[in-house]
């Protein structure tokens, strides 16, 4: 029986790939639907947000910053609340990242103000004296994508019944709508930048992508 | 199907296919070290395929020229 | 279908992939090195742009060592050693010649794309599956194309029986393509929207902790099968044929075979740990990871021991010199995983610099040399040439093991520096270190892992050299070589 197998290329495939696959059925599929609900009160992106955290994975963020926090004292202490399953329940795809060459940013949000990560994200080093985080000057400059971030939502919503425009969740509407919903929420950040690019941009009626960034990191919580 | 039953016939399917691949790794094991004595193969002839590959010399196992390759002869 | 002494092994797909993977090679230890340098001296990020930070580089490192380096490096031994154990020529199958030469034709096109993206910031985030759905269905029907030549040469082949090192090859296909395929379950948004936003943009479908998962089963598998598999086809190709000594236990090598196909998939839980994925499956993903020392080292074990009564070609042979290093590092790193797979060990470890050090003697000892002797043992016999010089094939051995050494050691001890500093506590229980305080000690290993990587550019360039010297100016042979590859002082 087994010198068959040795011969016969086609059942030997499908033998080789039987026993590769086992363990990716046992270990994964069960507990799909398990994983997948989410805590009370965890709420999906806005489209601002969204075009956010669009920004974060266009310049591999997730390359240097995790977002999980691991059920140590020395993290808890340091990032705050250890990470719970249900948090990321509307997260496509997952940031946890693999190395910490900067801290985690899980819950940014409680402890960095948009003041101190517009300074910190043109020039790192002036803020965090020793710093060896790239500056991101560009994103100063470049337009966030609040349409792509919009088709996600949208998409999202269609496929995965993600609950936008349901009670006390982000609204998304026409796309007139959520541009108008992304600028009125961007205004807010706006106001407490200093940016004169970031500032004048927005009179004309655009959001730049450090814009997007800051809300994205102010809602990690 | 509560999650419960689910996680029970996972247990059960696990422990059943697990110890089926055990026994099938050990006859395999068994096989291969016994066939010689019993005159089937000698499995490690396989190892010259490597050293004596040129398109010229012959084959440990030939492949058997099918109907049709016959034919065509 | 008669064998006649007219026809000869064609090696024409094998040689184009053989540049491909000295070109790719080049490039992606090129970026390495300068990333490398940017985590010790940050300026080094402003010298592109946008385009030159770390955060769009590093994807662009490790997809170009991985798809282009490594993968044209596993499709150029395919070409060769596919033939040679089959008995078959490619040239006997007309069908067979064009599909190899549109699949290198499709590959470049492939990676051309890959860099352009990658640079522009187009990535889906996940590690080594980085690449937007457009890209995606490229690389599907690349390796479909690799599939049908591998399945197309096995169908016309002479030699019944399959060598263990077509097993490994069939095994890679295999791997990659359910890994690749379960992985990339994505939806474009364009079409799902109706029209709105970049065409290529997509939403993966699964969701935080399954994500996760999903990720990490193909994360560490992906490794399994591109840095393992593969590499175990090459060395038990190469190291018999160069040393002319047949593999010391053919059934030991089976046998690792399916306990390798077995036990590997389980372990990919163990880059999870303490995360939120169930408590079992992390558990699951360190056991087995300590199991997997079994299958790793009766491999490693088998090719040392074919060198028995034969060691004194260590001293003749550099390309015996690179295989049994390759080997010593693979058991090397197949002790260091489990190791670090503990979980004790891995709440230390994880998110450190020790990780990416881990990686590293992988790569570059176990994968990087054995694809250098790979193609070494194939170039004389793919041009018909005596491989250009000895003596630089010595030093690159030397200056490239001097890089490695540095490049480990120094993130051995900036990962438990680290792992320590951020968990180390004063004397009324507070955290003793601030986050910067922990970057700022790491400058000097960040220095030194930028040098072991230099040196290994250094001494991947000098075999560049030599493989061009040997194809321009080498002597020429006329009979192909039973063994040991013939080379000029």
């Amino acid at each position: 029986m087994f010198h068959w197998l040795e011969k016969n290329p086609f059942f030997f495939a499908v033998g080789v790939f039987l026993v590769i696959a086992y363990a990716g059925l046992i270990t994964i599929l069960p507990d799909f639907m398990n994983s997948a609900r989410p805590v009370v009160g965890t709420k999906p992106y806005t489209v601002l947000q969204l075009a956010g955290r669009h920004a974060y994975i266009k310049d591999s963020c997730n390359a240097c910053h995790s977002q999980l926090i691991r059920p140590f004292k020395s993290e808890t202490d340091r990032y705050g609340m250890y990470s719970l399953s249900g948090e990321y329940a509307y997260d496509r795809p997952f940031l946890w990242g693999s190395k910490r060459t900067g801290p985690d940013l899980m819950r940014v949000g409680n402890y960095r103000t948009t003041d101190w990560l517009e300074n910190h994200m043109l020039d790192p080093a002036s803020v965090v004296p020793g710093s060896i985080m790239p500056k991101y000057g560009h994103m100063f400059n470049n337009k966030a994508n609040i349409e792509t971030a919009y088709a996600e939502a949208v998409t999202v919503k269609k496929v995965f019944n993600v609950p936008y425009d349901e009670k006390d969740m982000p609204k998304l509407g026409s796309f007139e709508e959520a541009q108008k919903l992304a600028l009125e929420e961007a205004k807010e950040i706006v106001d407490n930048m200093k940016n004169p690019t970031v500032k004048e941009a927005y009179a004309k009626g655009e959001i730049k992508e450090i814009v997007a960034l800051i809300a994205y990191l102010n809602s990690l919580k | 199907m509560d999650m419960e039953s689910i996680r029970e016939l996972q247990a059960y399917g696990y422990a059943f296919a697990s110890v089926f691949f055990a026994l099938i790794f050990y006859g395999y094991i068994y096989h291969l070290y016994t066939s010689k004595k019993k005159g089937g193969k000698d499995y490690e002839k396989y190892a010259k395929m490597a050293l004596d590959d040129s398109l010229e010399s012959s084959p440990i196992e030939k492949v058997e020229p099918t109907k049709k390759d016959k034919e065509e002869q | 279908m008669q064998s006649s002494s007219m026809i000869n092994y064609d090696y024409s797909v094998a040689k184009l992939f053989a540049f491909a993977t000295i070109i790719l090679g080049i490039v992606g230890m090129l970026i390495g090195v300068l990333i490398a340098f940017q985590m010790a001296y940050p300026e080094l990020n402003n010298l592109a742009g946008e385009y030159g930070t770390f955060g769009r580089l590093r994807p662009l490192h490790t997809d170009s060592v991985i798809f282009g380096f490594l993968v044209s490096g596993i499709f150029s031994t395919w070409y060769y050693v596919g033939q040679r154990v089959l008995k078959v020529s490619m040239a006997e199958s007309p069908f067979l010649m064009a599909l190899g030469k549109i699949h290198f034709v499709l590959y470049l096109l492939v990676v051309a794309a890959v860099v352009v993206s990658l640079l522009l910031g187009i990535t889906t985030s996940k590690e080594y599956a980085e690449f937007e759905w457009p890209i995606d269905i490229g690389i599907v029907v690349i390796w479909v194309m690799w599939g049908m030549s591998i399945f197309g040469l096995i169908g016309i082949r002479r030699e019944k029986t399959l060598y263990i090192s077509v097993w490994y090859y069939i095994a890679t296909f295999l791997g990659v393509a359910m890994l690749y395929l379960f992985n990339n379950m994505e939806v474009p948004t364009y079409f799902a929207s109706g029209g709105y936003g970049d065409w290529w943009h997509s939403v993966s479908m699964y969701a935080g902790t399954n994500d996760a998962m999903v990720q990490w089963w193909y994360g560490h598998n992906a490794v399994a099968f591109v840095f393992t598999v593969p590499i175990i086809a090459m060395i038990y190709y190469f190291l018999p044929k160069e040393s002319g000594q047949p593999i010391f236990s053919y059934k030991l090598s089976l046998l690792s075979f399916w306990g390798l196909m077995f036990v590997y998939l389980w372990a990919g839980g163990h880059h999870l740990l303490y995360s939120t994925v169930p408590d079992w499956v992390q558990t699951m993903g360190s056991i087995f990871s300590i199991v997997l020392i079994l299958p790793s080292w009766g491999s490693a074990i088998n090719m040392l021991l074919t060198m028995k009564g034969e060691w004194q070609q260590l001293k003749e042979n550099p390309l015996i010199k690179f295989m049994v290093l390759a080997s010593t590092f693979y058991m090397f790193s197949t002790l260091e995983g489990p190791i670090q797979a503990i979980k004790s060990v891995n709440a230390l470890a994880h998110f450190t610099d020790w990780i990416p050090g881990h990686v590293h003697d992988g790569t570059l000892g176990w994968v990087g040399f054995m694809i250098i002797a790979a193609l070494l043992h194939m170039t004389p016999r793919m041009f018909k040439k005596e491989l250009y010089s000895k003596k630089l094939m010595e030093s690159q051995f030397w200056i490239q093991t001097t890089g490695i050494v540095l490049y480990f050691s120094s993130m051995w001890i900036a990962g438990i520096t680290q792992g320590m500093m951020w968990r180390a506590t004063d004397q009324y229980g507070n955290l003793a270190y601030s986050f910067i305080d922990t970057v700022n000690v790491l400058h000097p290993y960040y220095t030194i892992r930028g040098v072991g990587g230099l040196l290994y550019l250094a001494g991947f360039i000098m075999f560049a050299y030599n493989f061009y010297k040997t194809i321009t100016a080498g002597r020429v042979i006329e009979e192909e070589p039973r063994s040991a590859s013939p080379m000029a002082a």
